[in-house]
């Protein structure tokens, strides 16, 4: 039985394969795409911006990759502050052992929506943005391969955050839609049996949120293909849009399998299905698709910070970056290993010991492509002149969050070890220290690294550095005291935990809550500064002269972004106002020297 | 996939991967030797191939981005 299961898994297999082998035979893809090869030469080409209109039209009709890159950038922030605000009740209610603020209903509502919020709305479109904005001009490109495919990805994502959160918003009308309490991983048979429509609509977000991940990553690989400009090549292609090429790539493969699983799960919850059911596939069936999904996901979202902080700090350590090439090579064993783990979740099931064993070794060997780049980056500062400007500090807390990220993942991985804390605020320390430490660390990075290019405008430093500090205390105070709740035994996903204290050391894990609600605390205040840097700087703040604000022409590391920025300066003296980037993006992208 | 592929640099370069293929080579050969959990046709042929496959597709991914980079530093 087992034996011909595999043995149609195989033949599926090679008949995709073989499916690919066809298409790529049928077609020359190349052909597809706009701005076939010359566009570097012939700046006219036929689909190039024509004078933008103003206003709110602007905005809801662009399709330029830059302004792109900004409905992003908001549309990730204010997903950032929603999220927010969702972990801070969640610490204002652990305080106490027996919840301080919320019941239990509510408590699971915001922990599935603050989880999803933070993947899927926060982190994919913070990096789209980036990627959006930074990509074509680090690489010479008039714009993305197909702008007009580049603006719906976007628009696909307003409904779906509306629909993501849409159960908070009609639980009040007591029509009985609420929100979900499925947490984000949404395992069946909870996720399945929950008659709450809100779960329906929940799962429509996040297969919107999905499309348009697809689509974006489609569009960042033809345009990395085709859009190159003459001079860069794939040996000095910049390390940021490597990490977007292979992170495109795993979205590739990732999320069309994420939107699948979540339509057999909506038809099993309404059309009596039995894809998850005992009787059909399972609920081991419903783990293995979304972690075949769910690992990927998460190097999908490290991967672009990766590229930042490569990026950034060779630019404050006045020296290039050490060991290039490794970064590259091991970015991509990054993306290939990443599908071969998923399982390391999955480790307490109750799986063959076998197959166990193989994604343990897997996970093992996956630890050392991040491990080098950890050292790239050390390297690169180390001896270096370092400048200690912002975006440099949130490289630098970076690299120092990730370390402890990556060291206790390496840890679970093992599976004796992680038969112990799985489940625990262990690995709610572990995966944090990396996406708020790591991730959150160089979304900020990137922000203000390249704030006046996108605004014009610098921002206030001081308030800045504040960010920083807190955002650092805070993270490690936090993070650092799950870590120790996960060793005294403190299961996850409880909104109490008024135990008998003779389980577990009552007092002690009281305290170690208290002190990461204090560490949530700091990181407030710290986000509250920050938005009120960013916003008054933007709005306020006087206009930058100079198109090289972190002296890089000094050390020779004046890049393709602020070339372009500098051209955009030179020519916005002759005319003013919303149309001077059109002018350069048209005629001044063609740098052929 | 000849020494000659490439030259020292890029081999050099390529030892960041070959490292985490080391890792799982050795994984495949120890599993090979230490069976605690006894062969079964089918379990036992997952259990290679979660190891062999990533293996195999590091490997070809690996060779392919080497030659790009190594053509494109040469084609200057
Ligand atoms: C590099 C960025 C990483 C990110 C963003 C990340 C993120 C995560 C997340 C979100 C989870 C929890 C999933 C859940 O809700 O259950 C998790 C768990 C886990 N991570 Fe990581 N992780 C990273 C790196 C690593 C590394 C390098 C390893 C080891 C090689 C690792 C091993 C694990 C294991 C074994 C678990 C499962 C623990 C359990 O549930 O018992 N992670 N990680
Ligand atoms: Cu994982």
């Amino acid at each position: 039985m087992a034996g011909e299961q595999l043995a149609l898994t195989v033949l599926m297999g090679l008949l995709l394969v073989l499916v690919a082998a066809v298409l790529t035979r049928l077609e020359d893809w190349r052909s597809y795409t706009p701005l076939a090869g010359g566009a570097g030469a012939a700046g006219e080409v036929g689909h190039a911006h024509e004078e933008k209109p103003g206003g709110i039209t602007r905005w809801l009709t662009t399709v330029d990759h830059k302004d792109i890159g900004m409905l992003y950038g908001t549309y990730a922030i204010i997903a950032f502050a929603v999220g927010g605000i969702m972990a801070f009740l969640i610490r204002l209610q652990l305080i106490s052992p027996d919840g301080a603020i919320i019941g239990n209903q509510f408590y699971n509502a915001i922990l599935t929506s603050h989880g999803i919020t933070m993947l899927f709305l926060f982190g994919t479109p913070i990096i789209a943005a980036f990627a959006n904005y930074f990509v074509p001009l680090l690489i010479g490109a008039d714009d993305m391969a197909f702008p007009r495919i580049n603006a719906i990805a976007f628009w696909l994502l307003p409904p779906g955050a509306l629909l993501i959160w849409g159960g908070f918003f009609t639980a009040p009308l007591g029509i009985g839609i609420d929100a979900a309490q499925t947490s984000w991983t949404m395992y069946t048979p909870l996720s399945v049996e929950q008659a709450n429509p809100g779960v329906d609509l929940m799962l429509l977000g996040l297969h919107l949120t999905g499309v348009s991940a697809t689509m974006g990553a489609i569009n960042f690989i033809a345009t990395i293909f085709t859009e190159r400009g003459d001079d860069v090549t794939w040996a000095n292609l910049d390390i940021f849009s490597w990490t977007i090429l292979t992170q495109s790539a795993l979205i590739l493969f990732a999320f069309p399998l994420l939107g699948s699983a979540i339509v057999m799960l909506l038809l099993d919850r309404n059309l009596a299905t039995t894809f998850y059911a005992v009787e059909g596939g399972g609920s081991m069936l419903w783990q293995h698709l979304f972690w075949f999904f769910g690992h990927p996901e998460v190097y999908i979202l490290v991967l672009p910070p990766m590229g930042i902080v490569s990026l950034v700090i060779p630019k404050f350590s006045g020296r290039k970056l050490f060991g290039f090439k490794f970064i590259v090579y091991s970015t991509l064993a990054i993306g290939v290993l990443s599908f071969g783990v998923w399982a390391h979740h999955m480790f307490t099931t109750g799986m063959d010991p076998r197959l166990r064993a193989s994604f343990m070794a897997v996970s093992i060997a996956i630890a050392i492509p991040s491990a080098v780049k950890t050292f790239n980056w050390i390297t690169t500062m180390w001896n270096g002149r370092l400048r200690l400007t912002t975006p440099m500090l949130f490289c630098i807390g970076f690299v120092s969050n990730f370390i402890i990220g990556g060291v206790t993942g390496v840890f679970l991985a093992s599976v004796p070890i992680d038969q112990i804390l799985h489940d625990t605020y262990y690995v709610v320390g572990h995966f944090h220290y990396i996406v708020m430490g790591a991730i959150g660390f160089a979304a900020f990075a990137g922000l203000y690294y390249w704030f006046p290019i996108f605004t014009g405008k610098m921002y206030q430093r001081t308030l800045a550095k504040w960010h920083f500090w807190l955002s650092m205390i805070g993270t490690n105070l936090t993070f650092f005291a799950m870590l120790a709740l996960g060793y005294l035994g403190m299961p996850r996903r409880y909104a109490t935990y008024a135990f008998d204290g003779a389980i577990a050391p009552l007092a002690q894990i009281t305290l170690y809550h208290q002190l990461a609600s204090v560490g949530a605390v700091i990181l407030l205040v710290g986000q509250l500064i920050f938005v009120w840097n960013f916003v008054n700087s933007w709005l306020e703040g006087p206009a930058t002269a100079s198109a090289d604000p972190w002296n890089l022409k000094e050390t020779d590391q004046f890049t393709k972004e602020f070339d372009w920025y500098e051209r955009k300066l030179e020519t916005a003296i002759a005319d003013g106002g919303d149309d001077d980037d059109t002018l350069v993006a048209d005629g001044g992208e063609s740098v052929d020297e | 996939m000849s020494p000659q592929t490439f030259d020292r640099e890029t081999w050099l370069d390529l030892t960041v991967n070959i490292v985490p293929l080391g890792i799982m080579a050795f994984f495949f050969a120890a599993f090979i030797v230490v069976q605690p959990w006894g062969f079964d046709s089918v379990l036992s042929a997952v259990q290679f191939s979660l190891i062999g496959v990533p293996l195999v597709l590091l490997a070809i991914v690996t060779y392919y981005t080497g030659r790009a980079i190594f053509n494109a530093e040469h084609a200057e």
